[in-house]
């Protein structure tokens, strides 16, 4: 029993000390991305839905500087998406001078993002802003919203219920369209003939189902030279899209094009082809986020091109917000427009990439 | 009894395993009312007979017949289902349920709704118990029971599924002698109730109480078959060696000598050994050989005392010393360091590796000794191993068998030979001698006798008073965890024995 | 013709045994057969290295794994473990690849001791220990590195990326702990004890072994190898992400192990057939994944795999 005492004793010891002792690698990291920058834009602010008003949602006017206002984000803030979702959401806030936001995190599970949500509600919030785990299975919060009268905006993904009656607005990139304009992209960069692959999102995700699809509707309808010739998950992560990249490029060597369903994919597909000793440009590569690390790729010359999704949800929910408070239409969605990345202007806009 | 037809027949059955024939033409009668006594040494076929007749192994040749019909049984179920039911020396159900679960398993009395009648299920399984003789509180989970009590369980749920043959293969091994009682007392009912019983038990005195005919196996082949009456104890020890009657009777039912010559002081003190109550200041000598008997009933605190010894139960308080100096700490590898071996009661919980060959079992406890730097010397292994395979007459077909093939008194063997390869000063021996056959027994004595002619201490439990008596020089007679009593030279005979338990004070 | 038909009956609890024993040889004959027929470029030197790469991390880690369920345990928080190495490579990459390749070392060693002391002192079952283990130590690791850190270290990359002789370095480290991890198995004592406290724990302790100490070493090898693969999964990403590094990979190493014909009762120790098992599991997805095939597929026929291996197990204690 000591022994097992002094073990743990030990093991405690230990793991301060390794948080204590790190000392990283010094790199010389690019500059922090300026406040403003890379602001989303609506690019659909009254066209898309019927409207919704305050008067017709039946809430009342609240302010944002004295009511309390909740965020509930779905998955931890381990990728560089959450991340600048989150901070955007709480720098907007500190801007405005919101006076009491709260912030959850779910951690990817779903009951966890039901709770913290009916937390708020209990805790007296006035607005809500939903980054949501799944689009199913909100009933019970949207009833209890309902009866309160808050009005919820989701941003990013979509649920399945009814604006303006059950919820606010949806803020948020269409997925499909961002499918579409990397398509574009690579028929661009291949001359409208050649091999493609695509490295999917993980299984079940709508935002992998959309991405796919406009994708290929739109090589479908304007590039009948170009053949998708392999579609393999590469799970969303960094180390499935160099797994599947690596078996791709050594049974498949006449492969053109790669298109990965996000940046992460897209960083280990170039692992990848170091590893097999390709050069930047030997396979053109499209991918979809917009994250630094994607952005520099482009400038080495490893990416052909990247479409945004932008993260940065915080000044247009809350403008929204306060929209909506002082009595003004709000569409049901709010499709925020999201910009390109390419070797014309990766080099200038690596500052304002997340 | 010959006129009625037979419950159960097998007729020149036959089975071979790879290298081993394990049965050769043997047949075997099973008359309703009968219970009839399977005997032979291990390795004599009982097992495999038994398999084949409880559809566990296919014969190679031979028939069933079942009443007069002919049947063959594919799978152990089949058996069950045909009216075949086997008790084996593990009891087969589960313990966390209550007993009236487990006896009506699979048949339990269901509401009209379908869900288990609760009151109907206790009061059937209280009533089915009690029609032999058992008077438990059904609701209890079976685990709470005792082995003996347990067993009855089983037995009573075989019994009670329309059995017409019960197969019971060693079922006293685990039982109180009060518990043999009632078992006798369910099986003379069976056969009052027409039932038939094969009795498979290496405890002599128990088939002359119970059994009505026998039928001895031995080297695959049936060696007799007929009345047990008509078979006195020498004679059918003598069929089942396969030795003259004359040579039985020259040399007794064990192969203790007599008296050893003891040289020396102590070669073990244990001295005030205690734990709460378990152990109550129990103080025992051995000498250079001698042989110390351990006496006393069943949880006398004998296997607490040997296990205390061997650094295996921790004690409150208590020395033992060896060679006169402090035994280590108090754990089994520095009580084995010290020379201190314990062959413990429970071979198969306790003693064999089962995953582990013949060569790996007896070399487990010396392995530092036969190895250098962490690596082991296939050399010495083999060079100990074969040493003791021969010594001892183990009897495999390579070192590398896995142990769990031998038969139980080859098992044994490995496991002294297990002990003997750590060069022990101390043999304590745990009921070396149960479940074990006639041959392998009267080795096994053969063997602690020659162990204390060379100098050896040994500390000897058993159950078998006869073994105690011709074996031990001395016997400590423990009675609720204190020593009740110290025979010695002439006082050592059954009767002493038994007094000393009786008369060791307090009442039960 | 006719005569052809006299074939022997074969016992069948023997062909399980021995199905259970080499069937996996045979499972990835098999598949290698099928691919050199049907996969193009699949005799490549460059699909070997591919294959081999791949499969190393899991390789190192199923010894292990192998180790412990050999005691009649398992190591749950393996996966972590490797989460655990690869930040905490990277938080000391400040002091040189070596001392921070030690340290990560260190760390394995320490939670899988952790684990060990759990399971042999407290008495906590394995599979509690080590899940309590899964959870926790995937936390700490995402506390150390909350996101995907890259790094440039020239060493680290080099250890992930180099060959010799035309071995990629980091197949040469998973062969070489193979063959360290079968001498032990094999030759040595600590290894024949280990398969003693699997088989028969009470046995062990009375015939005098070190129990504890052993299953302590046992779970501290375990998680010393997880960190191995760990630091190498790092090294061959050149980034460290706790977040999804090393996720399922305790099934995936039980999943060698059993199919590699090691029970899960303990008191067997299989390492060829471990080795044998994370092969097979990796040219099953690779085979999928070449074929351009539903990846869901590789999971469906990995459990009628497992299915088989248990199966033949079951056969060997009838």
């Amino acid at each position: 029993m000591t022994s097992f005492r002094t073990l743990a004793v030990l093991s405690l010891a230990a793991v301060l000390a390794a948080a204590g002792c790190a000392k990283g690698e010094s790199t010389a990291s690019g500059p922090e991305p300026a406040a403003g920058d890379g602001r989303q834009v609506a690019s659909t602010p009254s066209a898309a839905g019927p409207a919704c008003t305050l008067e017709k949602f039946g809430g009342q006017p609240f302010d944002l500087t004295k009511d309390m206002v909740g965020f509930s984000q779905s998955e931890k803030e381990a990728n560089p998406f959450r991340i600048a979702e989150t901070k955007s959401i709480k720098d907007e806030a500190r801007k405005l001078g919101v006076g009491n936001l709260r912030v959850t995190n779910a951690q990817s599970q779903f009951s966890k993002q039901i709770s913290d949500v009916q937390q708020l509600i209990a805790q007296g919030a006035k607005l809500l802003v939903i980054a949501p785990l799944n689009s199913d299975g909100w009933e019970p919060v949207l009833a209890q919203a309902k009866q309160k009268k808050i009005p919820i905006v989701t941003i990013d993904r979509k649920i399945n219920a009814e604006p303006c009656t059950d919820f606010l607005t949806f803020i948020g990139s269409d997925f499909y369209e961002q499918g579409r304009r990397a398509a574009d992209q690579m028929i661009a960069a291949l001359g409208g003939k050649g091999e493609v692959a695509i490295l999917l999102g993980a299984p079940g995700n709508n935002v992998t189902t959309d991405r796919t699809k406009g994708f290929k509707d739109r090589v479908a309808e304007k590039a009948p030279g170009i053949r998708i010739t392999f579609e393999q998950t590469g799970e969303f992560t960094r180390e499935k899209g160099q797994q599947v990249t690596e078996q791709l490029i050594q049974s498949r060597p006449g492969t053109n094009g790669i298109y990965a369903e996000n940046d992460e994919m897209a960083l280990g597909a170039v692992t990848a082809l170091k590893g097999a000793g390709k050069s930047p440009g030997d396979v053109k590569m499209v991918s979809i986020d917009g994250t630094r690390a994607a952005v520099q790729a482009i400038v080495d010359g490893w990416l052909h091109a990247v479409v945004e999704s932008n993260p940065r949800f915080g000044p247009l929910a809350f403008e929204t917000a306060r929209k909506f408070a002082g009595g003004q239409e709000i569409p049901a969605n709010v499709v925020i427009s999201d910009r390109e990345y390419t070797k014309e202007n990766a080099q200038s806009s690596l500052g304002q990439a997340y | 009894m010959a006129a009625a037809p037979p419950l159960l027949e097998a007729r020149g059955i036959r089975k071979a395993f790879p290298g081993v024939l394990a049965l050769d033409d043997v047949s075997f009668r099973l008359g309703p009312g009968e219970v009839h006594a399977l005997v032979g040494e291990n390795g004599a076929g009982k097992s495999t007979l038994i398999k084949v007749l409880t559809g566990v192994y296919q014969p190679d040749r031979g028939e069933l017949r079942l009443g007069r019909k002919q049947v063959a049984f594919a799978t152990p179920l089949q058996a069950q289902r045909a009216g075949i039911s086997t008790i084996y020396q593990e009891v087969n159900l589960v313990p966390q349920r209550s007993v009236a679960h487990n006896l009506l398993l699979g048949r339990e009395p269901r509401t009209r709704l379908g869900v288990i009648d609760l009151a109907g299920l206790y009061d059937a399984a209280t009533r089915t118990l009690s029609q032999y003789g058992i008077r438990v509180d059904v609701r209890r989970p079976l685990r709470s029971l005792g082995m003996g009590a347990q067993q009855m369980v089983a037995l009573a749920r075989a019994v009670s599924t329309e059995a017409r043959v019960v197969i019971m293969d060693e079922p006293t091994s685990a039982l109180e002698p009060r518990e043999v009682d009632t078992l006798f007392g369910v099986i003379d009912r069976l056969r009052g109730q027409g039932m038939a019983v094969v009795y498979v038990s290496h405890r002599m005195e128990e088939l002359y109480r119970i059994c009505d005919r026998v039928t001895v196996l031995r080297d695959g082949r049936l060696a007799h078959t007929g009345p047990l009456a008509e078979l006195d104890r020498l004679k059918l020890i003598a069929v089942m060696l396969g030795r003259d009657v004359a040579e039985v009777r020259e040399r007794g039912t064990t192969t203790f000598s007599g008296d050893h010559e003891v040289r020396g002081g102590p070669l073990v003190e244990a001295k005030g050994l205690s734990r709460r109550n378990l152990l109550n200041d129990v103080s025992v000598t051995v000498r250079p050989g001698e042989v110390v008997g351990l006496g006393g009933l069943l949880g006398a605190g004998r296997s607490e005392t040997a296990k205390a010894i061997a650094g295996a139960f921790p004690v409150d308080a208590g020395t033992v010393l060896v060679a006169g100096r402090q035994a280590g700490r108090a754990t089994p590898a520095a009580r084995i360091r010290a020379g201190v071996s314990l062959l413990p009661e429970d071979r198969k919980a306790e003693g064999i590796v089962p995953a582990l060959s013949v060569r790996d079992n007896i070399a487990l406890a010396a392995l530092p000794r036969l190895s250098s730097a962490g690596v082991v010397s296939e050399a010495k292994i083999d060079r100990i191993v074969d040493t003791f395979v021969r010594r001892l007459r183990i009897k495999v077909t390579s070192p590398h068998q896995k142990v769990s093939e031998l038969s139980g008194g080859n098992q044994q063997k490995v496991l002294l030979a297990r002990w003997l390869a750590t060069g022990p000063k101390v043999l304590l021996l745990d009921e070396p001698t149960r479940g074990i056959d006639v041959g392998a027994k009267a080795e096994v004595q053969a063997l602690i006798e020659e162990l204390a002619a060379e100098g050896l201490g040994v500390l000897l439990i058993s159950s078998d008073l006869e073994e105690l008596v011709e074996g031990a020089d001395r016997v400590v007679v423990l009675r609720d965890g204190a020593v009740v009593g110290e025979l010695a030279g002439g006082q050592v005979t059954e009767s002493a024995i038994i007094t000393a338990i009786a008369a060791g004070g307090g009442d039960d | 013709m006719t005569e052809l038909t006299a074939v022997p009956v074969i016992d069948k609890a023997r062909l399980l045994s021995w199905l259970q024993q080499y069937g996996v040889y045979l499972a990835v004959l098999v598949l290698l057969l099928f691919n050199v027929l049907f996969t193009p470029h699949f005799l490549e030197p460059a699909n070997f290295r591919t294959q081999l790469i791949q499969v190393a991390p899991i390789v190192i880690t199923s010894l292990g794994m192998a180790l412990v369920i050999g005691t009649e345990g398992v190591d749950l928080s393996v996966g972590s473990v490797m989460a655990l190495s690869s930040a905490v490579v990277v938080l000391y990459l400040g002091y040189g690849a070596g001392p921070a390749i030690v340290v990560a070392l260190l760390a394995g060693a320490l939670v899988g001791t952790g684990g060990g002391a759990l399971v042999a002192y407290v008495g906590v079952q394995p599979i509690v220990a080590t899940l309590a283990l899964l959870v926790g130590i995937r936390g700490v690791a995402n506390v150390l590195v909350p996101q995907l850190r890259e790094f440039r270290n020239p060493t680290l990359i080099w250890l992930g990326s180099t060959s010799v002789a035309g071995l990629p370095l980091v197949v040469a480290i998973a062969a070489a702990l193979t063959a360290v991890v079968a001498f032990v198995v094999r030759r040595t004592v600590f290894g024949r004890q280990l398969v003693a406290v699997g088989s028969n724990r009470a046995a062990s302790e009375l015939s005098g072994l070190p129990v504890k100490r052993i299953l302590v070493s046992v779970y501290a090898v375990s998680g010393t190898l997880a960190a191995v693969a760990g630091i190498l999964a790092t090294s061959r990403l050149q980034a460290s992400d706790p977040t999804s590094l090393g996720l399922l990979m305790e099934l995936s190493a039980i999943t060698a192990v059993v199919v590699g014909g090691t029970p899960l009762s303990g008191g067997q120790v299989r390492v060829l057939g471990t080795v044998m098992g994370a092969l097979l599991m990796q040219l099953l997805s690779a085979t999928l994944i070449k074929h351009n095939l539903p990846q869901s597929w590789t999971q469906m026929v990995q459990a009628v795999i497992i299915l088989a291996a248990v199966y033949a197990a079951r056969g060997r204690h009838p």
